[in-house]
């Protein structure tokens, strides 16, 4: 593919916001197109990433409202619904179109603003992209399924309560470190599992995983602006280059897959955007991975190649994962305690690693990170887009 | 869906698809014959969940993926007071989910 590269990088602190859908929108994208200072370079295209705005707040065609919004006709305009992985599938979507040469400069948003139903709703909104004759029907929810999904992986593989905790604990404690983060609290073992009261701080909600192992249901935005190479020339700090993309799909009905605990399309996904970038995963300085639940960040760093099978959790006891480790996983705080805007969090994750290797990550900041990885995981891993980026000396 | 769960059988290959899907992925046929989901088999994993989606009033619901004596797997409501994994069920019918008046019948699983 032709060269892509982000020039600037822009969201909103996750949480509960007041403000509409379309103005998290456009305040992501409004300090994304400041980040780019792209002067007098129009903006060719604008994708919005969402997954529930039709249902939850009763509004469609976002690409058209957006552009609205930021004043920014006759530009390219549409929105991207791929459930959890909207993000990371618009960010596809815009680096086709400069790849294809149809646009110089394409600007993706991925927004979501969830908290204004309540969570039975909530839950339903997110729940109804699981097989609607085999899952949904039965009660199922993505936290029942990530539950069926820990229980069997952790009993494979001997994965504990604990280890399950050492992910919140590391991701609340990056979290504290970011301000955009929806939760900046530091949680402690004894807090979430040892002291007698954990059980009453951290009920169950999905046997075996419990509070703390679950994402918050966040409202926010989070917005890059991609260029092409003759764009980013003319722009200091595009140093930022979209390496590689992989996406891969699997069956939707859990029960399906051959092996249940094998995150196939992670794998899949993670190998082609691999090989697309001419890297391997011992490349890799930083890594923003999908931790809706914490089960998925082990899992996924296992799919992903940075680890092998079953040594995940190992490789979090020794601190490999930690802000100052071998390969820092979720500096941002992850979808656990950055939060998990639906549609904006495969977004937010190319906006923290746009940040992480341009060096301006503030107090998060991993040293001298070169590649970067994420992993944005959509539905209950049936469809799943992993990103490579790249720093370019300039 | 009424007295019973039904997949579809390739029949070129005889691959049971559940659920039921327009082509084959064994075989790409797209031609099948409804066979019931149902019989003994064993709990693969199981949850007790919290965080339900709307139409349930219950505080939890027990859900199970199960792999039959057939081959074939499936999710659906556990209805077993010690869950564990391996354990012994057969499938029975039931009532699953009450979206307004109309019951949706569907896959439960109690002790074989």
């Amino acid at each position: 593919m032709k060269p892509v590269y982000i020039a600037g990088a822009g969201m909103t602190k996750f949480g509960r916001a007041d403000w509409s859908l379309i103005r998290l929108a456009s305040e992501a994208s409004r300090s994304a197109l400041h980040h780019a200072a792209l002067g007098e370079i129009p903006v060719d295209g604008v994708v919005v990433a969402n997954m529930g705005a039709a249902r939850v707040n009763k509004q469609t065609a976002l690409g058209s409202a957006l552009v609205d919004q930021l004043a920014l006709y006759p530009a390219m305009a549409e929105a991207v619904e791929n459930g959890p992985a909207s993000g990371a599938s618009a960010f596809k979507v815009g680096c086709q179109a400069i790849a294809a040469e149809m646009a110089d400069v394409v600007l993706v948003t991925g927004v979501e603003r969830m908290r204004v139903v309540n969570g039975l709703e909530g839950t339903d909104f997110v729940a109804s992209l699981s097989h609607p004759e085999v899952e949904y029907i039965y009660g199922v929810t993505l936290p029942s399924l990530a539950g069926m999904f820990a229980r069997l992986v952790m009993d494979r593989f001997g994965i504990e309560r604990k280890h399950l905790a050492m992910v919140a604990i590391k991701n609340h404690s990056n979290a504290t470190k970011n301000p955009y983060a929806h939760i900046q609290q530091a949680v402690t073992m004894e807090g979430i599992l040892t002291a007698p009261e954990a059980i009453v701080n951290n009920p169950p909600i999905a046997e075996p995983l419990h509070m703390f192992d679950c994402c918050p249901v966040s409202d926010g935005a989070a917005a890059v602006v991609l260029v092409s190479e003759e764009v980013a020339a003319k722009l200091d700090g595009s140093t930022v280059r979209v390496a590689g993309i992989g996406q891969a799909t699997d069956t939707h009905a859990v029960h399906e897959r051959e092996d249940p605990t094998d995150l196939k399309a992670v794998r899949l996904a993670s190998e082609r955007a691999f090989a697309m970038a001419g890297l391997a995963p011992a490349d890799v300085d930083v890594a923003e991975l999908h931790d809706a639940f914490t089960i998925l960040e082990i899992a996924e760093s296992e799919a992903a190649g940075f680890f092998g099978r079953g040594e995940g959790h190992l490789a979090l006891e020794r601190g490999e994962t930690a802000l100052d480790g071998r390969l820092p996983i979720n500096p941002s705080g992850g979808l656990k305690a950055k939060g998990h805007p639906v549609g904006a969090t495969g977004v937010a994750q190319l906006v923290e690693l746009t940040w992480q290797l341009r060096g301006e990550a503030e107090g998060r900041q991993v040293k001298a990170a070169k590649v970067a990885y994420a992993c944005n995981f959509g539905g209950f891993g049936n469809n799943v887009v992993a990103t490579v980026l790249r720093r370019e000396a300039r | 869906m009424s007295d019973k769960v039904v997949g579809g059988k390739c029949s070129a290959c005889g691959a049971v698809s559940y659920p039921r899907r327009a082509v084959c992925p064994k075989c790409r046929n797209e031609t099948f014959e409804n066979v019931s989901i149902e019989g003994e088999g064993t709990v693969l994993t199981y949850t007790d969940v919290y965080a339900l989606a709307i139409d349930y009033e219950t505080r939890y619901l027990r859900l199970a993926i199960v792999e039959l004596d057939s081959g074939q797997r499936a999710t659906g409501q556990l209805l077993a007071d010690d869950p564990k994994l391996g354990m012994r069920i057969k499938t029975t019918i039931g009532v699953v989910r009450k979206p307004g008046e109309k019951p949706i019948m569907g896959l439960q699983f109690v002790p074989a």
